[in-house]
């Protein structure tokens, strides 16, 4: 007699393919997934809370360990929040170094994505590719802020060192090889047949989808939605510069790979005219007390991270540490869609639709 | 054209074959790294002048120091007695360099701080003051 039955198959906590420590409970039937639930939680470390003990100072080591891959923008959402709060304001050198950091570590994020998803579908050169690229991005952080991950390199009220002699030159010369190394991308990745049968068409998504789980960042602009906060509600100094947001409409994997590979192109945009208009001298440090001490009351904010929307709530009543604090981690908004995205879905399919969520775990986990 | 894109992708591995090595001959060659690169900490005894600010900014509290008494009766103020740093839990952050007044810890450029013990981890006065090769030359912005 045939009998068929579900069958419970565990993905993760120790999977490559999960990056990081995230599990999946699936049932499948078959090859096809009924239904998959997400455990998260392995690498909580509770920054959240640990944040309530800390002067506004110290919480900034705690948030590069966040989304460790672009740790600039975590650095920035957290002075930015206490900026907002206090009132102050930014030096124009700051605000070009923090942009041009920022945008650094965009582009090193987006490739190590690249890398990383074409890697779990099969393909091995194309991440050292990547990383050659990346480590050259990575040098010139390390060289301006003295890590290479773990920056720690903004401070409320502008950054914590000038840029070195040099450096700016060095960002000029990388932006060319950087724009030649994408056309390789292509000719490498984009092209191929088998990974365009693997990842189009597949995972996809409608518009009113992706607002219904507050997607952010590429997840979002891969349905035709058009929302970037640097656009639409500029922070920083992102109003003077001019570049694109790029969008596609289709909402499947591949669109979602099209839209991180032309937001680096804008981000190479961005860092052509920040080198054009960087300020000879200046100041890097606002005029900011000793010890920092936000007012009583509290503030949101929210900026664009490579995921997504990051944002930083505060409350405090009026010490030097915060009341409250609580980050919108982009990562762990944009996994909720995950279930819905597999169910029905064949197993194999499952790699290529976690790879185009982009998840960094130490950003879900907090 | 089916196998268009894998030839088009092929052509770009064949051009790479013929260019320099990315990489680093890692243990039989240094890594050159900045100066601004935060390695484990370099102190010096005789500038600090005990005013635990790095005890205070220190985000995981890894720094443990006392002070005593100055030897020589004429003078005020302090001498540093011990001082610890946990290397279990320093996070590299640069933040006690940054707020000490008289430049008494400073960063240097050594990363490699794998122990075999535990209690290897835990650094002294001793050995932070004998650690001084690749000392970070400029140490405030």
């Amino acid at each position: 007699m045939l009998r068929t039955e579900e069958m419970l198959l565990n993905v993760g906590p120790q999977h490559p393919s999960t990056h990081g420590v995230f599990r999946l409970i699936l049932k499948i039937d078959g090859e096809t997934i009924k239904e998959a639930k997400p455990v998260i939680g392995y690498l909580h470390r509770g920054t959240e809370k640990l944040a309530e003990n800390l002067q506004y100072t110290q919480i900034i080591p705690y948030t590069d360990r966040m989304d460790y891959v672009s740790a600039m923008t975590n650095n920035y959402v957290i002075c930015h929040a206490v900026e907002t709060m206090m009132g102050i304001e930014v030096p124009e050198r700051a605000e070009f170094l923090r942009v041009m950091a920022m945008e650094l570590g965009r582009v090193s994020s987006h490739l190590l994505w690249w890398g990383t998803f074409v890697l779990d579908l099969g393909a091995t050169s194309p991440l050292l590719y990547a990383f050659r690229e990346r480590e050259m991005i990575l040098n010139l952080l390390n060289e301006l802020s003295g890590a290479r991950l773990t920056f720690n390199y903004m401070r409320v009220g502008g950054v914590k060192w000038d840029a070195p002699e040099g450096w700016v030159d060095k960002v000029r010369e990388f932006i060319p090889h950087m724009r030649e190394q994408i056309k390789g991308y292509h000719d490498l990745v984009t092209g191929n047949e088998i990974f365009l049968n693997r990842v189009k068409g597949i995972g996809k998504y409608t518009k009113e989808d992706a607002l219904n789980y507050s997607l952010s960042g590429p997840n979002l602009r891969c349905t035709g939605v058009k929302w970037d906060l640097r656009k639409n509600e500029p922070y920083s100094i992102y109003d003077r510069f001019n570049f694109d947001v790029p969008v596609r409409e289709e909402g499947d994997v591949l669109s979602r790979y099209h839209v991180r590979f032309a937001e680096i192109e804008e981000a190479l945009k961005i860092l052509e005219q920040c080198v054009e208009q960087f300020p000879e001298e200046g100041p890097i440090l606002a005029k900011v007390p000793k010890i920092i001490k936000a007012p009583k009351g509290e503030a949101f904010v929210r900026i664009e991270s490579p995921r997504g929307e990051i944002g930083c709530y505060i409350a405090s009543d009026g010490k030097k540490e915060p009341y409250r604090l609580k980050f919108r981690r982009p990562s762990f908004y944009n996994l909720q869609i995950l279930p819905k995205l597999l169910e029905g879905e064949s197993i194999s399919n499952l790699i290529a639709i976690l790879g185009a969520v982009d998840i960094i775990l130490g950003e879900v986990d907090g | 054209m089916l196998g268009f894109g894998l030839a088009k992708g092929l052509k770009y591995t064949l051009k790479n074959l013929t260019k320099d090595k990315p990489t680093y001959d890692y243990p039989k060659q240094p890594i050159p790294l900045p100066d601004r690169f935060r390695g484990i900490q370099k102190f010096y005894p005789e500038k600090c002048i005990v005013c635990n600010q790095c005890a205070n900014i220190c985000p995981t509290d890894c720094i443990q120091l006392t002070g005593k008494k100055h030897p020589d009766p004429t003078k005020k103020g302090k001498v540093i007695d011990t001082y610890d740093i946990n290397f279990e839990i320093c996070i590299l952050c640069d933040l006690c360099t940054e707020v000490c007044p008289t430049e008494a810890i400073v960063m240097t450029n050594n990363f490699e701080l794998a122990e075999y013990s535990r209690d290897d981890l835990f650094k002294n006065l001793e050995w932070l003051d004998e650690n001084d090769e690749n000392v970070r030359k400029v140490n405030k912005a």
